[in-house]
């Protein structure tokens, strides 16, 4: 199978200040929206937010409110160590994808629920889902390049 | 968004329970715990929650827990 290839390219400054930005929809996952519609439970079309490509996070974060209005399971806790929010908190099951994108999305994987200090995210991407990548940024240029 | 969820702890004092004598057997892999009983152990999070969801269907709470002997601590730098 071929690698796909992504590059966000952004300006050298922005890159620096804001970090790498992507696009990411979240909803629940596929198979359990067609398990709950089923039986009549509703669930929201998948949200599209900009997420902050997180190396220093080891799992992908969002904030609980996004939780909530995406009706995401809940699935168990997590242990978090994080500047400002360390503790316990709820791990649920999302779907994410990258609409616009190359890269492959996940139907199901988990992420915790945790206020994000670093606004205006309310997702950070977090080493989980860059396992599948290779990952290079390019503070010259402003670019960040994902290949899968 | 209920870290008191009820059903939940309750699925996770049985993981507590097992956690040892399941981390022998099944080690790293996803276990999924509801209604007071282990249902199976899988080998990634997506078949565990497929799983459950077949078992316990969309309106009822299940845990679904990777099988660690120590809780893992996830960081945010």
């Amino acid at each position: 199978m071929k690698d796909a290839v992504l590059k966000l390219s952004f300006t050298p400054i922005t890159l620096q200040q804001d970090g790498p930005r992507i696009y990411v929809s979240i909803s629940t996952a596929p198979f359990e929206l067609k398990e709950g519609r089923a039986v009549g439970l509703d669930f929201p079309e998948p949200i599209q937010i900009t997420a902050l490509l997180d190396t220093g996070a080891s799992i992908t974060v969002i904030n609980p409110q996004l939780a909530q209005t995406c009706k995401l399971r809940q699935t168990g806790f997590a242990e978090l160590l994080a500047a400002g929010s360390s503790g316990r908190y709820p791990e649920h099951a999302a779907a994410i994808s990258f609409p616009r994108y190359g890269p492959r999305g996940f139907e199901a994987i988990k992420v915790v629920a945790c206020p994000i200090v670093r606004q205006p995210y309310s997702c950070l991407i977090g080493r989980d889902v860059m396992t599948r990548w290779a990952l290079t940024y390019d503070g010259v240029g402003g670019h960040v390049t994902i290949t899968e | 968004m209920d870290i008191e969820n009820k059903e939940l702890s309750a699925a996770f004092a049985v993981f507590e329970q097992n956690r040892a004598e399941w981390f022998r057997t099944h080690a790293n892999e996803f276990v999924v715990v509801g209604d007071g009983a282990m249902v199976g152990f899988y080998s990634d999070y997506e078949s565990a929650l497929k799983a459950g969801l077949q078992r316990f269907g969309a309106k009822k709470q299940f845990l679904v827990k990777q099988v660690c002997l120590e809780e893992p601590v996830f960081v945010i730098y």
